[in-house]
């Protein structure tokens, strides 16, 4: 996959990587499709298009890289708002994608799954494809992909919320361990590195609960031009932080949740 | 029976050594058993008692279960059990009389009626021998007569009924189609609706796509098979279609199940057929676990074939959100047993029907849950019937469904918790709570671990049967009881 890419050259890891933990967990904000098809004086069409690439290539970096736990933002609760045409247009290019992939990503061992998706303007057959990938790779062992799809962190906090209240579990008992464990997907850990492409610098209602400790880093290459070497880079930059959690030991990696 | 079996020249009428023993695991069984059913059904009063009352369009697996397990009893070897069995099926119909479409009466338990469902039990296993081109013997076929006489007897009818002889035998039973039968509607929706609707099997419900289309191919062909073994005087009478090639395709069915018996011994029982098309994925059987394992990888295998299908499969029907069912839902699964579209008493007796199936009730216990099943018949009328016509449709329950948990319900679950606590210690325990859901314990029954023993309070008890009753909860270890085929 390295050597692929047409910035780095040799095919050779940048300088340092491997020194340091792998981000165990990675999600990466897919931000540009849109202003990189504008400066080609292309539809915006045409930029989600030229995304699918990126996000093959950024699933098998990171698969290769060691990261366990990969979650992409594909579509927010707030996405729906484009116009009419562009969001079936997303829709169609998605389900294309889905279907083109499903054995490619069950070869590879990836287990995927979709966060979100409860929206009714989501075509029945798309979640019927959502579903039978989810299906088809539910056992896998290698990495886990995400795709947030139709999704908006307070959204979750919201359900996990309603999820307690009718368990009826008494307001003293209710502790963060508790709380994440009444999240979608409760068995996510904890985003070690956020990849925000295309310079912009904000979090978007993205996996609220789970980024709390993560490390952001916003490359200012736009998502259709992002390749493995861009990826790679941003998981060196991780190595060359030190975390915190707001305490003085500088551990890497979040802890594992129960 | 009770005679000691030294006396060679006296063959036994039920158990080992009876000519019916020798059929009873015959894999034949499965086309004479829709046979007699068709041929049950075009008697007006029998069709009539099975529009009412039936539950095997919507449930046929649980259906056929019961009846090969009720054969089974009444034609072993052990004459207690025999009693037992004819006295509950006694008291089975006795509960099923009224009044048809037409409003002529039916009941369940008129001698005549009777008499011609073990004629048509007879007649079918005759016929079965002929259709696969090995006919029973004639003493043969007289022994199996004299069996069935017996079998008639032992539900303590006058014996006038059936005649005396299988000469005369055969006179009545050529009457009785020439003269008696009908073409029924309960008739026409064993041999069309319920081939061609036939509800997967509880453990294969989760591959809807798999099963339509075995479905789409088998349905008709039993049906032809059926309607082409059937007396053709009778076809012509009511009309049923002769479709070409229909005759050869009923003898080579017949022939070819019957070639099973070249199988090795123990291959092809019945009665593991009968279970396991029965069991339900969620019982603790080491063979619903295989099967389940199986079934698996089969939705995995869907799932691929229908991403790499091109775009235009048709999407699946949805799945139930976890955990709740909508009214609807709960209307259609559990309460309308019957599968006419309207709850009535009928539906609720059927599920008193099973529960005391189950448990194997005696009187008084048995009484008990009926009345106690309509007394919540009333209190859902009084409450649900809105226009008054008698009984609830699916619309009348969904606009009222939140509000259903009333006194009889809750009186209901007591009495089925006493029926179902045998040794009256207030508590269910593992082999009494097996006897009601065929499974053990499931991890979720909030057991109270007392001295380290799983146990099943009343209050739970009742708390749990409320809250699948009232149709709030998804997955108890009632849904393979009453939802499921």
């Amino acid at each position: 996959m390295v050597s692929r890419s047409a910035d780095e050259g040799s095919g050779s890891l940048p300088e340092g990587f491997g020194k340091g933990p792998v981000p165990r967990h990675v999600a990466c904000v897919m931000d540009g499709n849109g202003r990189w098809a504008a400066r080609r004086s292309l539809p915006r069409t045409a930029g989600h298009l030229a995304a699918e690439t990126t996000v093959i290539d950024v699933i098998e970096t990171a698969r290769s890289a060691g990261v366990e736990w990969l979650s992409l933002y594909a579509f927010s609760t707030e996405n729906w708002r484009r116009p009419d045409d562009e969001v079936a247009f997303l829709m169609q290019l998605i389900r294309r994608a889905v279907r083109k992939h499903a054995p490619l990503l069950q070869a590879r061992g990836i287990r995927c799954r979709f966060l979100g998706v409860t929206h009714p303007r989501i075509p029945p057959a798309l979640a019927q494809d959502f579903a039978d990938l989810t299906t088809l790779t539910g056992r896998n062992s290698g990495m886990t992909l995400t795709i947030a799809f139709d999704h908006g962190g307070r959204r979750d906090i919201v359900a996990a919320a309603q999820s307690l209240i009718r368990d009826g579990v008494p307001p003293e008992a209710v502790t963060e361990e508790i709380f994440a464990a009444h999240l979608p997907f409760p068995d996510t850990p904890d985003v070690d590195l956020v990849i925000r492409t295309s310079g912009e610098q904000r979090i978007s209602n993205f996996m609220l609960w789970q980024v709390a400790y993560a490390e952001w880093v916003f490359p200012s290459v736009l998502w259709p031009d992002f390749r493995a070497s861009h990826f790679l880079d941003c998981l060196h930059t991780y190595q060359q932080r030190r975390r915190r959690f707001g305490g003085l030991p500088p551990e890497q990696n979040g802890e594992p949740q129960p | 029976m009770s005679h000691a079996a030294d006396d060679s020249a006296q063959p036994p009428l039920f158990g080992p050594g009876s000519q019916f023993h020798e059929l009873f695991d015959d894999p034949r069984w499965a086309f004479a058993m829709v046979r007699a059913t068709v041929l049950e059904a075009a008697h007006p009063q029998i069709g009539a008692a099975l529009i009412d009352n039936s539950t095997f369009v919507i449930h046929p697996w649980r259906r056929l279960r019961n009846t090969y397990l009720s054969l089974q009893r009444m034609f072993g070897a052990d004459d207690q059990v025999r009693a037992k069995e004819a006295a509950r099926l006694n008291r089975l119909h006795t509960r099923l009389k009224g009044r048809d479409a037409s409003n002529r009466p039916y009941d369940a338990m008129d001698p005549g009626v009777r008499a011609w469902v073990v004629a048509t039990l007879f007649e079918s296993a005759v016929t079965m021998c002929r259709l696969s081109g090995r006919p029973l013997s004639p003493s043969a076929v007289e022994r199996l007569y004299g069996e069935f006489r017996a079998y008639h007897a032992a539900f303590g009818d006058e014996t006038g009924q059936l005649p005396l002889t299988l000469a005369e035998f055969w006179v009545y039973y050529d009457r009785m189609v020439e003269e008696e039968l009908e073409n029924t509607e309960a008739m026409r929706i064993i041999l069309y609706k319920l081939f061609d609707h036939l509800p997967a099997p509880p453990l294969l419900n989760g591959l809807p796509t798999l099963w339509a289309l075995g479905r789409a191919v088998v349905g008709p062909a039993l049906g032809a098979i059926t309607v082409a073994a059937l007396p053709e005087s009778f076809r012509r009478r009511a009309g049923l279609p002769e479709l070409l090639g229909a005759g050869a395709l009923m003898q080579g069915a017949y022939l070819t199940v019957d070639l099973a018996r070249f199988l090795p011994e123990g291959w092809l029982r019945p009665q593991n057929i009968a279970d396991l098309l029965a069991l339900s994925p969620t019982s603790d059987d080491p063979r619903a676990r295989t099967v389940t394992a199986l079934h698996e990888r089969m939705r995995r295998a869907g799932a691929l074939l229908r991403l790499i299908t091109p775009m235009s499969f048709r999407p699946a029907p949805e799945a139930p959100s976890p955990g709740q069912r909508s009214a609807e839902e709960f209307f259609r699964d559990v309460l309308d047993q019957t599968g006419d579209g309207y709850l009535t008493w009928p539906d609720l007796a059927a599920m008193a029907r099973e529960l005391c199936g189950r448990l194997d009730l005696d009187e008084p216990a048995e009484t008990r849950l009926y009345d106690a099943f309509a007394d919540w018949w009333r209190e859902l009328q009084t409450a649900l019937d809105t226009d008054g016509d008698g009984r609830v449709s699916a619309e009348e329950y969904a606009a009222a469904a939140p509000s259903l948990a009333g006194p009889a319900l809750i009186r209901t679950a007591e009495v089925l918790f006493d029926a179902a606590d045998k040794d009256g210690d207030q508590r269910i325990d593992e082999a009494e709570y097996r006897a009601l859901f065929r499974t053990a314990f499931h991890r979720d029954t909030t057991g109270e671990a007392t001295d380290g023993t799983t146990v099943y309070t009343r209050g739970a008890f009742v708390r749990d049967f409320l809250s699948f009753m009232s149709g709030r909860r998804l997955s108890t270890p009632y849904d393979p009881l009453l939802a499921e085929s």
